[in-house]
């Protein structure tokens, strides 16, 4: 068999004509450089603010821009030694609230996209009519009532509030895509643990939870972001104080009226930049066949 | 009532919690948001209570949706912006579709370096949004962004772009598409992968070209996954506040609905509560008649969501 | 060791109206024994399977298995062991784990389950694969890995459902023989379903007919073959096909093309006294001889030869009345008539013939 597969092989090459699945070399030239001119477009901001973040901010404000300009790693110095306010504990607000958000809206979103996935229910038309809804909402605009209700719950000013609100936008989309993923998974697989003596949460935690790995991951990653990279309501529920801040607020220091610290701000966004793209490429092998299968079935 | 219950009550357990995360911190909020809008509530006459102040605001019927849909000036233009928010959505969701599609066509197919070109197609959507604002209001800079001087280089025009004209909204655009392509592509390219190799041979075999079966064969595919992203994708775009805010800032040539609720949110030392929740308000209106049209017109070609 | 048994057990999915997939179902199975569900699809095998694993409600009646009433006990209390179609073998867990979960779910001690999962492997020829996923395996292999599962909690009764189905034609018939050996040894009670009446006839003690959620009859492969209860059973079991023809009665006999077949007296007493005047007549192909043209017979004229090699099956018409009626004979394999021939073809031995009422299809024949 694997002589044949091997004589097979060699054939074509003998053969003027090409193999049904190689492409013209024009083609295959075009497609190269289709791909390339796109990834270039793709990556080149955020290789610009690399360049840009070992500028000192008055070399990166020449009108003539080069690669390299009395660069140093003097920003990312000034930043991390606190110079520039407290970056370190941005970081660690920003690092806790993330993490508590990618748990808590993971968590949420996998009990309810089992639930849609597997239960019919009463109500579960409505519930996931909601969640589209909900992705509708204007929520800039419901800063004040927002406020109000976190000022009830005794929650408004902590990291807990800020997270339960980003859970709120992240959770409808997660859900939605989690239960698309549960989706692909048998039936069968359930009913075979209920048969070896499974409560159906038992199914869920220890035979569901395992196999949606790549659904979970992709979810952790959107969350993550939704935390990671949101302003609004983190410089409106979070205190003024310059301990308490994230990033995404704290970073606001680089943009003053008319003037704006290009150098720190790129250092700054590359120091923000880099766990975000780590998680991303912790999870990438999993993002098609993740986002895929919840949005295929929706 | 008690079969009911044991029947359902793992299913009801286990989305109990959301629909309580989500009751108390949208549902309440909202209805306090439309209570607002018939009020002239503002940062003067809230209830304060760090400074133990009680509310002053009053009732004031309509007047707020009178003003706003007046399309008086003072009061955003409620109409061009409307067609200017329109605008932009159509604009960027097309271009998101457009290019993620194809992109996602051309990752689909066996490729030396595939893996790689896909990490590097999806980063920007791993770049938190405030930063790649950051990235491009510096890029698109008039006089030291990189952006000009290559436009320069070859001889061409160099706009400034973030100013008050148009060129404004179209640099906003060219952000947005950046962001939002990975995403489509993604989801693309998952429902390329969902549709069966021997559909393409079948059409092969029945004499289709390479753009026929594409036509007939790829889109058809794709149809329930694209009418999901595409969805999504006006949803988001519509309400898509952080890009334009970002780099323009309180800018006319830029200013969408949810821009200038939040600009009236914030602007001033009045902040105009009661104007920006009318917005937030209408905006949810125009999009809840949206998406009931798209899923009337999705079912009538008998797709089923 | 367990007996099993459906009291009046119906299953009814919500719609307009609302359709009866299991409708009072009641079956006795002994302990020991080996029963297959066999029907065609929509028959409603497979959710009468579901409602004694508990994987489906009971709207009305119940089920007890070992004489207790299970018919609200959720799956795990109820000490049954299923074989699904598809395996369902744990993907993220190797042969081993898939075998042993049910076991360490019931808190058994380490020790014990490597014991019984090896003892099981060896038995199913797996224990190459014990640390292998599933995803490694093949068809087959699957097939005895999803058997090993079973096997390894020793349970009361075995469900499987369409276990067969998803293997090639070969291995089928030899997992075929190794599952009835493997039940013969064991000696669990077992259920079976399947769609397939061949593997209903050969592995079944007793063989449970389904239709339209309505048990049509239960007995043995024997006995279903040769007095099938109605038109449906007689026409489900048995490949080729028996030959259902309505046919005009006459004071003789049923008249077919020609030649008037006289009927057992029971018969023709029950169909005058249900005042017929046709009636379903049944005629299994190996029942059918050709004849010489000397002897009294249909005349039919040959459409299809189907060579099986020790024998073979005429298809031809033969005219009823004014119609064309289809009938299919089994022949010697090594002297089958040639196409558009026409042959005489009469009834092999009259006790063979099975006649049933037209209408409603109950057996008329003794």
């Amino acid at each position: 068999m694997t002589v044949e597969a091997a004589s097979l092989k060699a054939v074509p090459a003998t053969r003027p004509q090409r193999k049904r699945s190689e492409r013209s070399k024009a083609a295959s030239i075009a497609l190269h450089a289709a791909l390339v001119i796109a990834s270039l477009i793709a990556v080149f901001p955020v290789f610009w603010v690399l360049v840009t973040s070992f500028k000192p901010d008055a070399r990166a404000v020449e009108t003539t821009p080069t690669l390299f300009n009395e660069s140093s790693v003097d920003n990312y110095v000034r930043i991390l030694s606190g110079d520039k306010g407290d970056f370190l504990a941005w970081f660690g607000n920003s690092v806790l609230i993330a993490l508590m958000t990618t748990v808590i809206a993971v968590f949420l979103s996998a009990t309810t996209g089992y639930a849609a996935s597997r239960f019919r229910f009463p109500g579960k038309r409505s519930l996931m009519l909601s969640f589209l809804v909900v992705q509708m909402f204007p929520f800039a605009v419901l800063i004040v009532p927002l406020y109000n209700i976190l000022l009830a719950l005794g929650l408004q000013g902590t990291s807990f509030g800020l997270v339960l609100v980003y859970c709120t936008t992240a959770v409808p989309f997660c859900t939605y895509m989690l239960k698309g993923y549960f989706d692909t998974i048998p039936t069968d697989i359930d009913e075979a643990g209920r048969v070896d003596g499974l409560s159906p949460f038992g199914v869920f935690w220890r035979l569901v939870m395992p196999l949606a790995r790549p659904g979970l991951a992709v979810t952790a990653f959107y969350a993550f972001l939704t935390a990671w990279g949101e302003v609004a309501f983190a410089s409106a529920f979070l205190s003024a104080a310059d301990e308490s801040k994230t990033l995404a607020v704290g970073l606001q220091v680089f943009v003053q009226q008319n003037r704006t610290e290009w150098g720190h701000l790129a250092a700054a966004s590359i120091l923000v930049a880099v766990p975000a793209i780590a998680v991303f490429y912790l999870v990438q092998r999993f993002l098609v066949t993740g986002l895929s299968s919840g949005a295929v079935k929706g | 009532m008690r079969r009911f219950l044991d029947r359902h009550w793992y299913a009801y357990a286990m989305v109990l919690p959301v629909v309580v995360v989500i009751a108390v911190l949208v549902l309440y909020p909202l209805a306090q948001g439309i209570f607002f809008t018939f009020t002239n509530i503002n940062e003067g006459n809230i209830a304060n209570p760090v400074l133990d102040r009680a509310a002053t605001y009053t009732g004031v019927g309509l007047t707020n949706y009178l003003n706003v849909l007046s399309g008086d000036p003072s009061f955003g233009s409620f109409w061009s912006t409307l067609i200017r928010t329109l605008i932009w959505t159509f604009g960027c969701v097309l271009c998101h579709y457009g290019f993620g599609l194809a992109l996602a066509v051309l990752l689909n197919r066996q490729v030396k370096g595939r893996a790689l070109y896909r990490v590097l197609l999806i980063l920007p959507w791993a770049v938190p949004a405030f930063i790649s604002a950051f990235a491009w209001k510096y890029m698109f800079n008039a006089q030291y962004g990189i952006i000009n001087q290559f436009l320069r280089a070859l001889g061409l025009p160099d706009p400034i772009w973030l100013g008050q004209s148009d060129w404004a909204l179209v640099a906003v655009v060219i952000v947005n598409v950046w962001l939002g392509v990975p995403f489509m592509m993604v989801a693309l390219l998952g429902g390329l992968q969902s549709i069966p190799g021997d559909l393409y041979e079948a059409a092969e075999m029945d004499g289709a070209s390479p753009w026929q079966r594409f036509r007939h064969v790829t889109l058809p595919g794709l149809r329930s996954v694209s009418s999901t992203v595409v969805l999504l994708g006006i949803i988001w775009t519509f309400n898509m506040f952080a890009v334009i805010y970002l780099i323009t800032g309180p800018n006319p040539n830029t200013r969408i609905l949810v821009t200038y609720a939040f600009e009236r949110f914030f602007s001033g030392a009045s902040r105009d509560y009661a104007v920006a929740s009318t917005y937030g308000v209408l905006i949810l209106s125009v999009l809840l008649v949206f998406a009931s049209v798209y899923r009337r017109a999705l079912r009538k070609q008998g797709e089923v969501w | 060791m367990a007996e099993v048994a459906y009291v009046k057990a119906s299953r009814i999915f919500s719609g307009n109206p609302p359709v009866r997939a299991v409708d009072e179902l009641s079956l006795d199975v002994s302990d020991g024994e080996f029963l297959v569900l066999v029907g065609p699809s929509g028959s409603g095998k497979s959710t009468a399977l579901r409602m004694l694993a508990g994987l489906e409600d009971v709207d009305e009646g119940a089920i007890k298995i070992g004489g207790k009433d299970v018919t609200n006990v959720p799956p795990k209390g109820r000490d049954i062991a299923m074989v699904f179609q598809s395996y369902a073998l744990y993907p993220h867990m190797t042969v081993a784990e898939n075998m042993g979960f049910a076991l360490k779910l019931r808190g058994v001690n380490k020790a014990e389950i490597k014991e019984k999962v090896a003892e099981a492997a060896k038995m199913l020829d797996l224990t190459k694969y014990l640390e292998r996923k599933p995803k490694a395996l093949s068809g087959g292999q699957r097939q005895r890995v999803a058997m090993g599962r079973a096997i390894v909690r020793e349970p009361s009764v075995f469900l499987m459902d369409e276990p067969l189905s998803n293997l090639d034609a070969k291995l089928r018939v030899e997992t075929r023989a190794n599952i009835a050996a493997l039940q013969q040894r064991l000696g669990t009670t077992t259920i079976y379903v399947t769609h397939d009446q061949v593997e209903a006839m050969t592995m079944g003690h007793r063989v449970a007919v389904l239709k339209d959620g309505l048990l049509q009859q239960c007995d043995t492969p024997r006995a279903l073959y040769d007095k099938p209860a109605n038109a449906f059973v007689a026409g489900f079991m048995g490949s080729p096909a028996m030959n259902l023809k309505t046919v005009p009665l006459t004071s003789e006999g049923a008249k077919l093309d020609g030649i008037v077949v006289p009927l057992e007296r029971h018969a023709m007493d029950t169909a005058s006294a249900e005042g017929l005047n046709e009636v379903t007549f049944g005629i299994r192909p190996e029942s059918l001889a050709l004849v010489g043209s000397q002897h009294h017979g249909m005349e039919m004229t040959v459409e299809l030869v189907e060579e099986l090699g020790a024998d073979a099956l005429v298809h031809g018409a033969v005219r009823i009345g004014a119609s064309s009626e289809r009938f299919v004979v089994r022949v010697d394999g090594r002297t089958p008539p040639t196409l558009g021939q026409t042959v005489k073809v009469a009834v092999r031995d009259a006790t063979e013939i099975h006649l049933f009422h037209p209408e409603s299809g109950f057996r008329l024949t003794n």
